[in-house]
């Protein structure tokens, strides 16, 4: 596996990885074509063509004054940011926490958080809803409580790889020159720890953002993006709710790009080498 | 004294744990509880009889259809993506880039596009095959091709996780492995299936059971793209799910089949391997 392979030896990896990248890029590419090819030449044809025959904003534009977007993006972007910082108030003491205990009991803590995490969403959403609209939570505060099940043990997870990264006498140094714990953890610890923190507390992010199962069950009218997204695709707008999809994909995506060095590093390895 | 030290440090723990377990064990078991009531209170079986006539059985078949296919083309196709991206090649961080993304792009927008791509008038893929020359297909006549075509769309959200999981096996594994059975004649073929496969079981197990329990629970992309023509388990339970009906205790029943069959499936994937490769 030398790095200077010639390009013929290297011919069937281009040819596989070429292939792949088309079967994963069609349907981005889909949603491109539908946004900015005109309607009629487009999803109101009958066969539509792959290789775009014409180009407008028109449908964007339609789009933006015809259906809400506004309250759906700040709904879901303010879910999203409680989501993460739940993520982190819960997940970094956690974290901490296991691994200051052995790493067997701390490893079988973690399989319990994961086998949790299995609890199928709807199962747990219908009883969840029952209970949260006694309490009044049917909001958007009731979607975030429950959408951090979804996220908080991967963000364990993730936060107690880059604490066990850490040199153990760190916090030992510390105490001796006289710091106490919230300060070990708030000026030490934490900052040590950055880059995990991030990569929870984006991943957290974005699978708020996504999450979809929680929030029609919780809060079906007046919801987040996704929910929105479903009701207008139901009512079968489809040109105009590609331009809506796109919009909404284009951040996450840039996000997700910027998460796969991280994730390709450590953030699934982290916790298990230890 | 190591006993109280580590009591200290769990305390760091229960908040999580007090949160997690609040929000999942507590609404579960009151999910099971509650299919057997009826809506005036008193203990029935009937929930669950009158799931049997509403089809319950083929929903699960179904589900359990859709849920073998999306792995088997899942694996295959991260087990292709992951071998790629160990080698150094120029392009590789592109090519990452590009099959990471919709690992990004929400399950509705997903789920949006394939609805596109396969609808009967005006879809994608039916212009494919007319351009082939083939007859058009109606993707959802019937419901063996709706089940391929949910099948289909799981694809493209689904697998980069996968090869992820699989990419962190494989560049785990040692290249001196490699060198030796190079040196000792093996060619590509010998090599995938002598060291690379057996090497890959254990984290394959895990890539399996994360996946297959999200896989049974699939709920979001059927109810888009197919809606409730052929239901799965997931949306059987959403269809009765009416916090003012009398229904939802269908949808209790229904949820606590769907948990038990989960439950059964997690413990027999972490008793053939998940927890032991884990705890190495």
């Amino acid at each position: 596996m030398s790095v200077n392979s010639s390009w013929k030896s290297n011919l069937p990896l281009y040819i596989g990885a070429i292939i792949l990248s088309i079967i994963f890029f069609y349907p981005l590419y889909v949603l491109i074509l539908i946004t900015f090819v005109p309607a009629p030449l487009n999803n109101l044809s009958p066969y539509p063509p792959q290789i775009p025959p014409g180009f407008t904003f028109y449908n964007i534009i339609q789009a933006y004054s015809a259906l809400d977007l506004t309250g759906p993006v700040t709904r879901s972007f303010y879910v999203a940011m409680m989501v993460g910082g739940l993520s982190l108030a819960l997940g970094i003491p956690a974290a901490y926490g296991l691994n200051k205990i052995g790493v067997r009991t701390a490893n079988k803590f973690i399989i319990f958080f994961f086998l949790i995490n299995m609890m199928p969403g709807i199962v747990v959403a219908i009883p969840i809803s029952v209970e949260f609209l006694k309490l009044g939570l049917s909001n958007m505060y009731g979607v975030a409580l429950a959408q951090e099940l979804v996220v908080l043990p991967l963000s364990i997870f993730i936060i107690l790889g880059g604490f066990r990264a850490l040199p153990r006498d760190l916090e030992n140094q510390a105490r001796v020159d006289g710091a106490n714990l919230p300060t070990t953890m708030y000026r030490i610890l934490i900052p040590m720890n950055r880059s995990a923190i991030l990569v929870a507390f984006l991943l957290s992010w974005m699978t708020s953002w996504d999450e979809f199962t929680y929030a029609v069950i919780i809060s079906p009218v007046k919801s987040t993006f996704p929910v929105q997204l479903y009701n207008y695709v139901t009512r079968a707008v489809s040109f105009e709710a590609s331009a809506f999809a796109l919009t909404f994909t284009i951040p996450v995506i840039i996000v997700a790009v910027v998460l796969q060095k991280y994730l390709k590093s450590q953030s699934f390895t982290g916790g298990l080498s230890s | 004294m190591l006993k109280s030290h580590n009591l200290k440090y769990i305390a760091f723990i229960i908040p999580a744990l007090v949160y997690v377990s609040a929000l999942s064990i507590f609404p579960a078991a009151l999910s099971v509880y509650r299919s057997f009531l009826t809506p005036g209170g008193s203990y029935t079986f009937s929930n669950y009889s009158a799931l049997l006539h509403y089809g319950l059985v083929k929903a699960l078949i179904d589900t359990m259809l859709v849920s073998i296919g999306a792995l088997i083309l899942q694996l295959f196709l991260a087990l292709f993506i992951a071998m790629i991206m160990v080698k150094p090649f120029r392009g590789n961080r592109l090519f990452s880039s590009l099959v990471i993304i919709p690992y990004g792009i929400s399950t509705v927008v997903s789920a949006f596009i394939f609805s596109q791509i396969f609808s009967a008038v005006g879809g994608y893929a039916n212009s494919f095959i007319v351009d082939f020359g083939f007859r058009p297909i109606d993707w959802v006549a019937t419901s063996s091709s709706s089940l391929s075509v949910v099948v289909i769309a799981d694809y493209w959200k689904n697998t980069p996780l996968v090869a992820l999981i699989l990419f962190s096996g494989l560049s785990g594994l040692s290249p001196s492995m490699y060198e030796a059975a190079k040196t000792d004649g093996a060619g590509a073929f010998r090599r995938f299936f002598s060291i690379t496969l057996p090497n890959l079981a254990p984290i394959m197990a895990i890539a399996l059971l994360i996946r297959g329990v999200s896989e049974f629970n699939i709920f979001a992309l059927p109810l888009v793209i197919i809606g409730y023509n052929p239901p799965l388990i997931t949306t059987l339970i959403y269809e009765f799910y009416q916090t003012s009906s009398t229904t939802i205790y269908y949808s209790y029943a229904a949820s606590t089949i769907l948990l038990f069959i989960i439950l059964g499936y997690a413990s027999i994937v972490l008793w053939k391997g998940g927890a032991k490769s884990y705890e190495r």
